[in-house]
């Protein structure tokens, strides 16, 4: 008998040798140690063991943007600390950096990083160092922005391409130590001309900048595509709608939640919005695509052609951007909004409405040779009476 | 089978009458098959009084023996038959009585059939709308399961092709398939192998003496202590496809002279394995069982069992990432943590059952027996949460080469609109050096961690949490059979089921952070003006002024109880003329289950009590509620409506006896059967909001058998043709543009179910002890009907889609007519056959067996067999997408070849010793699916803005080589 029980005490030793801890304990279940967390990189750091050399002014870096792609071959690296910040959700998919002693000096760059709550792990003051090598420099509406080569699709109509992708972001994003954020550039009418003058190469483009004394313009802007889904480029005029030119068109939120968009057309605020764009207008939104469109086209609606536009857009309801125009002085500002900005359903205070005027306090961007400004921060810490 | 238990029965009440004359003591019994109680035949029983060996006798073709003029004293009894273990017993003959030691069962030499039920369970992903559970195929009693029982297990095949719901399953004599889903409970008495061998089973619609059973056989487990093979067990055993260890001991007493029996079994299962990384074990069970034979008459039978453990589960993916990573167990549950392998997604149950069933026997012509059983405790699977924080899925599909260069069945696809070289060779590297990138292509604790610890508030971004189901399961069952003349015998019951099923969630890790918060995410995103609709516990809110803060071990999200009431009873009348017998049965029943909402979620918060509406004490802003379709308050908080059905069912059997060895039978039954919980609420986890509609499930079975069983020929004909209508199901997945739990209520599903089964056992003749078995199972399952399909989301008051039809369910149809492609119901092989060698001799069994396995299919997403997503974005249907989007995967054939061996010895009469080896897929063969399910979200961002493409399926795949070794003694 002993010796059986000696097989199975072999057997049992063997099995069980294999490697005691892994195989009886295969998963970690415990509590996460203290120390094992990611420790800031330092410039000898990254010296050592990231070939960092020299750090190029991101006005310098902008500097080498001449109206098309550059993919970045050199050993290039910036660095800059961080001021945007998408937790309000304004701004999505891109982290603003800004280089230089204080706010007024150095220059501000957007990262294409193309990831959401980026703030978690970048929040505001922290400092970046970017090896842009293997990136590639690239405008938008004037802006000049840091991402990957743009897709090489039909349908690609952008310099650059988000980043996306976390091996490529971990190998050039390096994340430095916490410092206090940088104010905002105070900015007066003046400087601001004097900037929409100078064009995309200005470096206040892209620094979170206050402006005092902005009045409401009465006036909106926005671009909706009826059916979302379908194709709604400048191509397309049978599925854009423009709200401009008429005021503020009911809007009283500072962007449209799909809730609002559907809200603002069901009280009937838009109902005198034509469909089209440029020299082609069909006609409000209350016709119906049968009734505005050659066969051809109708027939892209599919069944809802049947339908107005109207209820078209209803039916394909979706989270939209707003752009309110403020007065600064002679000039004439649009803050921009996401519709998915947790503060889009957010109301214009009564004292905007009233033209009292406010300081507003956002990133500030060159759009199509006018200033435009995004909020990063919910407008009750962004937009506040003089 | 039942009609053998009553002639053994009879012989022995013979055996009674015939020597109660006699003057001197002896013993008698009946040696059964402790798997199925089938007699076992040419059994030596050895009476021994110390060393000295006193009679010996063979057992009759029924089972029974007798030793007759024994003096008064201790004797032990040996019994040995051929492919069974040795067993003895201790018997004590007094007052020169005979002592009738009824049944002494005998375990089969062969213990391959020992299926883990833990190889099925892990399938169960709560986030992505598939689940498979198990159908395990029990019996040695019938040559087709004993076969198809252990050989197909691996491919997880279904028997006709039917769904594990309707496998009924009992314990002691009570249902306990899942109340709420219907699923069999297999994972309730996992590792408690001994005290749950007892077990008898009957196939099809075949009646059974414990219940009336469905279409899809029924077994009852015994699960009382004398039903737990008698003496002192214990066995240890490895393998490499769950865990690395298991350990069990059992302890029985048999009957004893005082009327008591006792029995225990405990085991521990732990450690890895070989094949997936991630899945683990730690595991422990217990069972504690009495039985008190209190007179001639009554028994009383107490067991209490349960399960605690955990164990870490595997996921399905793309096979994109299977060939990326070289491997097609890759498991996207786990990440390094500080350089340890941690599992997200655990199992953690304990959920003891208690019964106590009463036996009793007034008179030779009546017995019954009842039983109370209870179920309670916890059952806990833990998952990743997060808030305003970065999908952590290391397969998340943005990570893959395939966003960055949109192929389709490797050819480029310009209409995909995702072609970007430097980040498709990036994504390329990163899966293809997945060493060096092992926090990107497994999950990243250490990052989740990270992000978390730099949260200045110390709100946790990422936590884990665990999604608990808690039932409180109480059954009363009562079962009689009463033979009120010698052509008739009557059986039935009555029972009755109260179940209270809480789910919710807990926060079980807050992953480095201090605090989480009780909002919903998606509705903050949305509504983030409105702060009551953000709540998960509105009624908090209202009264605190601020959603909960969070801690370890609090509940959030969702809380709501199923409830369930199920009552029935059921008769059945079997009639006997000589060699012909014929059975017929009814049953009814009442079912009711409603949900009581615990928290009123803010999304849908339905009215005050006082029926008026609510307001935000802190903005001032109406809750406005939301509307069902029926114009009626959708609420989220108290009870719902009560869905009730009225159920009954009749089956009929024919049997007829052929000389002794050959069976001819057949059964017919219809079904009547009410949709389960889960079938029947939209979004459970936030509202009362019910399917409309609601109807019973009707299924009509038909199955024609032959059966032979003698002379060590075993065989089983079965030819089947089984009809179900107007089935429904609830599809729940979690959808990462919504950040929801998307819902497809799917109804008017029909489907039939044919084939033929068969089963045989054949000695060679040429070579002593080696017989030629195999089983063929082929069937055609299909769908019949154009079910419709209602798509909810969980965090929204809207409909996305009502009623729509679902016109490719049942093919892949083109404009023109032709048929391009019929769909078949999935998860299981259609085809499957296996064909082997079995030798036996001398406590030595070899098993090799060569399967093939064809015509399995993937489960299939309703979405994609809309108009709506065949059309695409111009609205329009062309063949081209209709091939594309409703075309249904059919799986590779496979083959695969597994071997047992095994071997027991026995030392001095007083110990057993023996093991046995089973190597399964010697051929390695690593490219076998064995399910998974299309994934319920479209590619919509093309260039040509005219049609949808589908998300890539996720796939389950059967390991390569594996073996399980098990080595047990007894003492």
């Amino acid at each position: 008998m002993k010796k059986y029980f000696i097989a199975i005490a072999a057997l049992a030793a063997v099995v069980s040798c294999k490697s005691l801890k892994e195989e009886w304990d295969p998963v970690f279940t415990g509590k996460q140690p203290d120390a094992a967390w990611a420790v800031p990189y330092t410039e000898e750091q990254l010296q050592e063991q990231q070939g960092l050399e020299e750090i190029t002014a991101i006005a310098d870096l902008k500097a080498m943007y001449k109206n098309k792609p550059l993919p970045i071959l050199g050993n290039i690296w910036i660095k800059g600390k961080v001021i945007s910040s998408d937790q309000s959700g304004n701004i999505y998919n891109e982290i603003y950096i800004q280089d230089g002693k204080d706010a007024n000096s150095g220059a501000a760059i957007s990262l294409k990083l193309g990831k959401g709550s980026l703030y978690n792990e970048y929040p505001v003051g922290t400092w970046l160092y970017v090896k842009c090598t293997g990136l590639t420099l690239g405008a938008y509406n004037g802006m000049i922005q840091l991402g990957m080569a743009a897709d090489e699709t039909a349908t690609n109509e952008y310099e650059t391409s988000y980043i996306n992708l976390q091996s490529i972001i971990e190998s050039h994003v390096f994340r430095g130590f916490q410092d206090t954020a940088f104010a905002p550039v105070s900015l007066t009418e003046d400087a601001l001309k004097k900037a929409i003058t100078a064009g995309g190469s200005d470096n206040v483009w892209g620094k979170v900048v206050s402006l005092k004394g902005c009045v409401y313009g009465d006036q909106i802007f926005a671009l909706f595509y009826p059916n979302s889904n379908m194709a709604h480029k400048s191509g397309n005029p049978e599925n854009r709608v423009f709200l401009s030119d008429k005021g503020t068109w009911g809007v009283t939120t500072w962007s449209c939640t799909k809730d609002g968009y559907i809200g603002y057309l069901q009280d009937g605020c838009w109902d005198e919005a034509e469909v089209g764009s440029g020299a082609t207008r069909y006609g409000s939104i209350l016709g119906t695509p049968n009734q505005y469109l050659d066969a051809d086209t109708a027939a892209k609606f599919g069944p809802d052609a049947y339908l107005t536009y109207k209820e078209i857009m209803i039916k394909y309801a979706a989270a939209n951007y707003i752009s309110h125009y403020f007065n600064l002085g002679s000039t004439s500002i649009q803050v921009r909004t996401s519709g998915y900005a947790k503060f889009a359903a957010s109301q214009l205070a009564a004292g905007i409405l009233d033209h009292q005027p406010v300081t507003i306090t956002g990133i500030v961007t060159l759009y199509n040779g006018a200033a435009q400004i995004s909020l990063v921060d919910d407008p009750s810490i962004s937009v506040v009476f003089d | 089978m039942t009609k053998r238990i009553i002639l053994a029965f009879a012989a022995l009440l013979g055996a009674v009458a015939l020597f109660a004359q006699e003057p001197t003591g002896g013993v008698k019994g009946t040696v059964v098959n402790r798997n199925g109680r089938q007699p076992v035949e040419n059994a030596r029983l050895l009476l021994m009084q110390g060393a000295a060996e006193i009679a010996s006798v063979t057992s009759a073709q029924d089972g029974t023996f007798l030793i007759p003029a024994l003096p008064d004293g201790s004797y032990t009894l040996v019994i040995e038959a051929p492919e069974f273990l040795e067993s003895q017993v201790q018997v004590t003959v007094n007052d020169g009585y005979v002592k009738n030691m009824f049944n002494l069962s005998l375990t089969a030499v062969s213990q391959v059939a020992e299926v883990d039920d833990d190889s099925f369970a892990a399938f169960d992903l709560d986030d992505s709308g598939y689940s498979d559970n198990p159908t395990i195929l029990f019996g040695s009693n019938d040559v087709f399961n004993s076969i198809a029982g252990y050989n197909f297990s691996s491919v997880r095949f279904r028997a006709r092709g039917y769904s594990s719901e309707s496998q009924e399953v009992y314990l002691a004599g009570v249902k306990l398939n899942d109340a709420i889903t219907g699923y069999s409970p297999f994972s309730l008495w996992s590792g408690l192998n001994e005290a749950m061998r007892s077990k008898e089973t009957v196939n099809g619609s075949e009646m059974s003496d414990f219940g009336f059973g469905g279409y899809n056989g029924l077994t009852n487990i015994f699960g009382t202590a004398g039903e737990v093979r008698k003496g002192l067990r214990g066995s240890v055993l490895t393998n490499s496809t769950l865990y690395r260890l298991r350990v069990m001991a059992s302890y029985a007493t048999g009957l004893q002279d005082n009327g008591w029996a006792f029995a225990a079994n405990v085991s521990a299962r732990l450690g890895g394995n070989d094949w997936i990384k991630g899945v683990y074990y730690r595991s422990f069970a217990y069972y504690l069982a009495a039985d008190k034979v209190l007179n001639h008459a009554n028994t009383l039978h107490f067991a209490f069992f349960g399960t605690p453990g955990e164990r870490g589960a595997q996921n399905a993916s793309t096979q994109e990432v299977y060939d990326l990573m070289g491997d097609n167990m890759y498991n996207d549950n786990w990440g390094y943590q500080n350089g340890r392998v941690r599992n997200s997604r655990v199992r953690k149950t304990h959920e003891p059952i208690a019964l106590i069933k009463w036996d009793f026997k007034p008179s030779d012509k009546f017995e019954g027996s009842a039983t109370v059983l209870y179920r309670f405790g916890k059952n806990g699977y833990t998952a990743l949460d997060w808030y305003d924080a970065q999908d952590p899925r290391p397969d998340y599909y943005r990570n893959l080469p395939s966003y960055y260069y949109g192929t389709i069945n490797g050819e480029y696809v310009e209409d995909l609109n995702r072609n970007n070289p430097d980040k498709y060779l990036a994504a390329l590297n990163q899966w293809r050096y997945s060493d060096m990138y092992s926090n990107l292509t497994h999950l990243d604790w250490d990052r989740m961690y990270n992000v978390n610890r730099m949260q200045s508030s110390g709100r946790s971004r990422y936590v884990q949490e665990e999604r608990r189901v808690d039932q409180r399961d109480l059954n009363l069952a009562f079962t009689f059979k009463a033979r009120p003349s010698d052509v008739v015998t009557l059986n039935g019951g009555l029972s009755a089921r109260i179940n209270r099923t809480e789910y919710y969630k807990v926060l079980a890790d807050l992953l480095g952070g201090e605090y989480f918060v009780n909002v919903d995410n998606f509705a903050e995103r949305d509504f983030s003006t409105s702060p009551y609709k953000t709540q998960n516990d509105l009624n908090y809110y209202l009264i605190n002024g601020s959603a909960e803060v969070l801690h370890v071990g609090d509940k959030y999200g969702y809380d709501y109880y199923a409830q369930v009431r199920n009552y029935n009873a059921w008769l059945s009348a079997k009639f006997v003329a000589g060699p012909f017998s014929a059975t017929i049965a009814g049953r009814a029943g009442l079912e009711s289950f409603w949900r009581e909402g615990l928290v009123r979620k803010g999304l849908f918060p339905g009215l005050a009590p006082n029926g008026s509406k609510m307001v935000d004490p802190l903005t001032g802003e109406t809750i406005e509620p939301t509307y069902e379709a029926d114009g009626s308050v959708t609420t989220s908080y108290g009870k719902s409506k009560v869905a009730r059905f009225f159920t009954y069912a009749g089956k009929a059997n024919l049997n007829l006896v052929i000389g002794g060895n050959m069976r001819l039978y057949a059964n017919v039954g219809y079904f009547n059967d009410a949709p389960k919980f889960n079938q029947v609420f939209l979004s459970p986890r936030t509202r009362n909001s019910m399917v409309s509609n609601l109807t019973t499930t009707k299924t009509f079975a038909s199955d024609i058998n032959w059966q032979f069983s003698g002379s060590g020929i075993n065989v089983r004909a079965t030819a089947y043709w089984t009809k179900i209508w107007d089935q429904s199901k609830v599809m729940s997945a979690y959808d990462d543009l919504q950040n929801a739990f998307s819902n497809f209520a799917i109804s008017g599903i029909n489907e039939r179910h044919m084939g033929v089964e068969l089963g045989f056992k054949i000695p060679t003749y040429i070579v002593p002890n080696l017989s030629l078995q195999g089983v063929l199972s082929l069937g055609e399952y299909v769908y019949t009907s154009t079910p419709t399909m209602t798509q909810t989301v969980d965090n929204s008051a809207e409909t996305v889609m009502e009623n729509v039809l679902v016109p490719y369910w049942t093919k892949t149809v083109l404009a023109d007519g032709t048929v391009r492609q019929k769909h078949y119901v999935p998860s299981t092989p259609q085809t499957a056959a296996s064909l082997g060698l079995s030798y036996n001799y001398n406590y030595w069994f070899i098993d090799a067996d060569v399967e093939y396995f064809d015509r399995a299919y993937l489960d299939m997403n309703p979405l994609y067999r809309t108009d709506y997503a065949v059309a695409g974005l111009d609205n329009t249907i062309t063949d081209e997408e209709v091939i594309y989007m409703t075309t249904q995967e059919k799986f590779k054939p496979a083959w695969l070849v597994n071997i047992s061996v095994g071997k027991s010895w026995y030392i001095q009469r007083k110990y057993q010793i023996g093991f046995s080896l089973n190597v399964k897929n010697i051929l390695n063969n690593k490219d076998v699916k064995t399910g998974g399910y299309e994934q319920t979200r479209m590619v919509d961002n093309t260039a040509s803005k005219s049609r949808y493409y589908r998300f890539d399926s996720k796939y389950f795949y059967m390991a390569g080589t594996n073996y399980m070794l098990n080595i047990y003694f007894r003492f």
